[in-house]
């Protein structure tokens, strides 16, 4: 088979690269997602904090999946769930499994790799201990989280304090767990300061800077692990060792770019991910990178305008469009700094970046409305809340947020008020921002759905 | 009434457990862990040693000897992989090369064939060995195996050829009955004529229950680090400096760097005595020892050649075993004096997976010659297993699929298994029971990211084929439940 361009992974790199091609005009499109639905992590992603660049509105995950999806099937684009791509060439013969269509081989005219990353694991990391069970990834829990709806854990230690071990942590003290430290070896986190904010600060979850897991200990499944402290060269100081009693050892240490079929292909890497020129095209002529297969992202955001940016980079390649495509510029959040709240202004689509010290002085503001925002944060803080809600008498759980922020200190009731109330079979099939609970406990807020459930 | 209870499911019990299949008997095989190869076999260097260095007229050197010669005809009929990659010793001063010159003469009396070499030999050998080294010992006949994958291939062998197993049964009292053994386990009793003590690093628990003839086993955990399969093409060989003398006496083969056959880079290990016979843990310490030792040695490596420094970034896991050393010093085989019908295969410890194959048919033979056995006329040697998805070729991929449509859903992306193949690692004879079963026996969530991305597929396959809920399954043996709970039942 022929295709003109084949885009590998249909998450938020893979999706926009594809949108923005076809907008430059080319017809000949086909994805090659491995899982049985298009959106990639972000259908994992239950939480709010995206699209506020794209999409100039605060989205869950899976709701900015959700209107990515709407645009692949509104341009009409194909793709292939359940397909996995096993052979890659650099010059561009892809070989690819799928359980209906069997195995065949596509010869492409253009490639964009999409591929995204995986976690950094307890082996990768050296974690010494018992081989048992309870240490997972945090991206594996918030996987049996939100999408078979189990608990992985309850009483729980989080090592690293990148982004998806803040928002699991959130998730799990909304879902009842106990999250009871986070541990993180170096001396400044490497997550987002909102989610630092949002995420630990607003539970009372504490974070240990200079400390790393030392040991496991549990006869099946963990039941305590060893924290130390660490010196400036991180290893571990005698002495400072705390047991501390736990069912699960959470582990967010970072991100791996996932270049395996990139390095059969014998693309030139540059570090975990492949050498790219100015229009992100690799080594290999007609192949491109996007997303967190090129470096890791902190935003979603980001990777979907690099994603863009890469379909328009293929389109020109392909003889289609102006080429008039600029490559995205990324501006980074501010770093966490204690004592300081950082936040996303809500104000207006614009979404500057706010940071509130101690003393009530804003900034990063481009407007008043800004400082009114940070100050009535400081005041009483209001939460946009999101979290899961079963389907009665069945095995699914789904995705609800709050329509508007709720007061902070009424998200825990909101949640168990939720999770009492599961949805009654016969109301579904419900559409994303179908209103599921009113002005839950008189907060002024409405549950609506964030998914799409089906019959 | 059991012709044989095997205690322990590991290379040595199912070694022995496949040489009783051969004859008309009625076998049973105990083992206290969740699996088959749960102990020692699970966690140890891989290596088909070929025994050019145990002191010639020993268990240990008769053994190795003889299995390692077995190695390449018993792993074709089981299907299993096999690489005679041959072993490269180093040395990087005089002092070493009189070690190697040892080596050689200890492997003429062992009748094992090696070579010595000056560097411009090792380098026909092994083209990228780093500089310093100037010499070394060639071992042609050394190789590498998958040890747990060889259990499994026994395990099943046996199985299909009539021999029982029970795993999670672990014997607890042996007693000797009225013209025969009576063995307390998992709540039952089990009355036999014979019993092979394949117990591992429990093995003087059972004799010395039996035989005032006692010996201690004490558990020598080593570890090791797995480095990711990118590595493998830039090495051949299995390579190691001179031995390293322990501060117990006697001495290890020291540390070493073993391409195995699953196409990952091991390295390792550290000796140490431990307490815990079921020490399989891995330590700060432990650990360190390998990488401190790897980042000095690296540059002799022919790695070193294409990633000038150690790689940390590339190591994909590390684990830890027990290897049984026995106060004695060497393999603790056949009847205790004052304990008929009861056969030792203790002490097993390195050059322990290369042995097993050749003692099993030794100890099994007691009880054959004995009772004059008559053979089992429906033995068949070979199991019926498929080729792993990854080494189809194209053509057997599509075929494979056709048959199969489960064949096209790749559940463990790092190393390319399919849900076929997961499928089939629970249906075969002892199946697999818990995500590490799975895992050892297809290689889904051993590759580089650990499991991260197949682990929640592995574990709905599970308790799809096992016909349980999510929650009962387990990670390994008992207690070991992956999942705690449902999510948004506010029930915490």
């Amino acid at each position: 088979m022929k295709k003109e361009l084949v885009i590998i992974g249909g998450g938020a790199a893979g999706l926009s690269a594809a949108i923005e091609a076809r907008k430059k005009g080319v017809q000949d499109i086909l994805i090659l997602e491995r899982s049985e639905e298009l959106g990639g992590i972000l259908r994992q992603c239950i939480h709010a904090g995206f699209g506020v660049h794209k999409y100039k509105t605060d989205l869950t995950g899976v709701e900015f999946a959700q209107r990515l999806r709407s645009e692949i099937k509104e341009l009409g684009i194909e793709y292939l769930c359940g397909s996995f791509v096993i052979d890659m060439s650099a010059e561009r013969l892809l070989t690819v499994v799928h359980p209906e269509r069997g195995l065949f081989q596509i010869q492409a005219g253009a490639i964009i790799l999409a591929m995204g990353c995986r976690e950094r694991s307890r082996g990768a990391l050296m974690i010494p201990g018992k081989r048992i069970a309870g240490v997972i990834t945090a991206g594996t829990a918030q996987r049996y989280l939100n999408l078979k709806g189990y608990l992985p854990g309850k009483r729980i230690v989080i090592l690293g304090s990148g982004d998806i071990g803040l928002i699991m942590a959130r998730q799990f003290a909304l879902e009842g767990a106990e999250v009871i430290r986070v541990v993180e070896i170096m001396p400044h986190s490497s997550g987002l300061a909102r989610n630092i904010s949002q995420c630990l600060e607003d539970f009372d979850i504490p974070l240990s800077f200079n400390s790393t897991v030392t040991d496991i200990q549990g006869r099946g499944r963990v039941e305590s692990v060893t924290v130390s402290k660490v010196d400036e060269s991180l290893k571990p100081i005698l002495g400072t060792e705390e047991i501390i009693p736990c069912d699960t050892l959470l582990i967010s240490a970072g991100l791996i770019p996932e270049n395996e079929l990139t390095k059969a292909a014998e693309i030139e890497m540059a570090g975990p991910g492949p050498r790219v020129n100015a229009e992100l095209m690799t080594s290999a002529e007609g192949i491109f990178a996007c997303g967190n297969v090129l470096h890791i992202h902190d935003l979603v955001d980001h990777v979907a305008a690099e994603g863009t940016y890469a379909g328009a980079c293929a389109a020109k390649y392909l003889g289609y469009g102006d080429g008039a495509a600029e490559m995205p510029v990324f501006v980074s959040e501010p770093a966490y700094e204690p004592g300081k709240k950082a936040m996303i202004c809500l104000g207006c689509p614009k979404g500057c970046r706010l940071v509130i010290d101690a003393e009530g002085n804003v900034s990063g503001n481009s407007c008043p409305k800004g400082e009114a925002f940070a100050r009535q944060e400081a005041v009483s803080p209001m939460r946009m809340m999101s979290c899961l809600m079963r389907v009665a008498g069945q095995d699914r759980v789904f995705a609800v947020r709050t329509k508007s922020p709720i007061p902070k200190a009424m998200m825990h009731n909101c949640a168990e008020y939720i999770y009492a109330h599961p949805i009654a079979a016969e109301r579904l099939p419900v559409h994303v921002g179908d209103v599921l609970i009113e002005n839950i406990l008189e907060s002024g807020a409405d549950i609506v759905a964030a998914q799409e459930v089906e019959l | 009434m059991y012709d044989a209870i095997v205690i322990g499911a590991g290379i040595s019990g199912c070694s022995v457990a496949r040489e009783l299949s051969r004859y008309k008997l009625k076998s049973l095989v105990l083992e206290k862990g969740h699996d088959i190869a749960a102990g020692t076999t699970r966690g140890n260097s891989a290596t088909v040693h070929a025994g050019y260095d145990p002191d010639p007229g020993t268990n240990k050197a008769i053994y190795n000897v003889r299995g390692s010669r077995m190695y390449e005809a018993l792993c074709k009929e089981l299907e299993v992989p096999y690489n005679r990659n041959g072993m490269v010793i180093f040395a990087t001063n005089e002092e070493q090369m009189e070690e190697c010159r040892r080596l050689k003469k200890t492997g003429d009396l062992n009748t094992v064939p090696t070579e010595l070499c000056d560097r411009a030999r090792l380098l026909e050998i092994e083209p990228d060995m780093g500089e310093g080294i100037i010499g070394g010992l060639w071992v042609p006949t050394s190789a590498m195996v998958c040890p747990y994958q060889l259990c499994f291939a026994l395990s099943e062998n046996a199985a299909m050829n009539g021999v029982e197993f029970r795993r999670s049964c672990k014997v607890t009292k042996i007693e000797r009955g009225d013209d025969c053994w009576k063995v307390f386990a998992g709540g039952e009793v089990f009355e036999t004529k014979y019993i092979f003590n394949c117990a591992g690093t429990h093995a003087d628990i059972f004799n010395n229950m039996v035989s005032k003839d006692s010996f201690k086993i004490i558990p020598r955990e080593g570890q090791h680090l797995v480095l990711d399969r990118e590595l493998i093409k830039y090495v051949n060989t299995t390579l190691s400096q001179t031995p390293e003398k322990l501060p117990t006496g006697g001495h290890t083969k020291g540390m070493g760097l073993m391409p195995s056959v699953d196409g990952t880079v091991i390295l390792g290990c550290n000796a140490d005595d431990v307490e815990d016979k079921d020490f399989s843990d891995t330590t700060a310490e432990g650990i360190g020892k390998i990488v401190s030792y790897f980042e000095e040695k690296w540059k002799y490596l022919p790695i070193s050649k294409y990633v000038p420094e150690f790689p940390r970034d590339k190591v994909i896991t590390a684990y830890g075993g027990s290897r049984p050393h026995s106060d004695r010093d060497d393999f603790i085989l056949g009847e205790p004096e004052d304990a008929k019908y009861f056969i030792n295969l203790a002490g097993i410890e390195s050059p322990g997976v290369t042995a097993a194959p050749a003692i099993a048919i030794d100890m099994v033979k007691i009880l054959v010659e004995r009772e004059g056995a008559e053979e089992n006329p429906d033995y068949r040697p070979g199991r019926k297993i498929k080729k792993p998805f990854r080494d189809m070729t194209r053509e057997e991929q599509l075929k494979a699929i056709e048959a199969d449509p489960d064949y096209a859903k790749i559940v463990c992306r790092c190393e390319t298994i399919t849900e076929a193949e997961i499928r089939d690692a629970i249906r075969r004879p002892n199946g697999a029971r818990s995500i590490s079963g799975v895992k050892m026996r297809t290689r889904a969530g051993m590759g580089r990211c650990q499991g991260g991305f197949c682990s929640t597929r592995v574990l709905e396959i599970l308790a799809e084929e096992l016909g349980c809920g999510a929650l009962e399954v387990r990670q390994s043996g008992n207690g070991s439940q992956v999942l705690l709970g449902r999510a948004a039942e506010g029930n915490l």
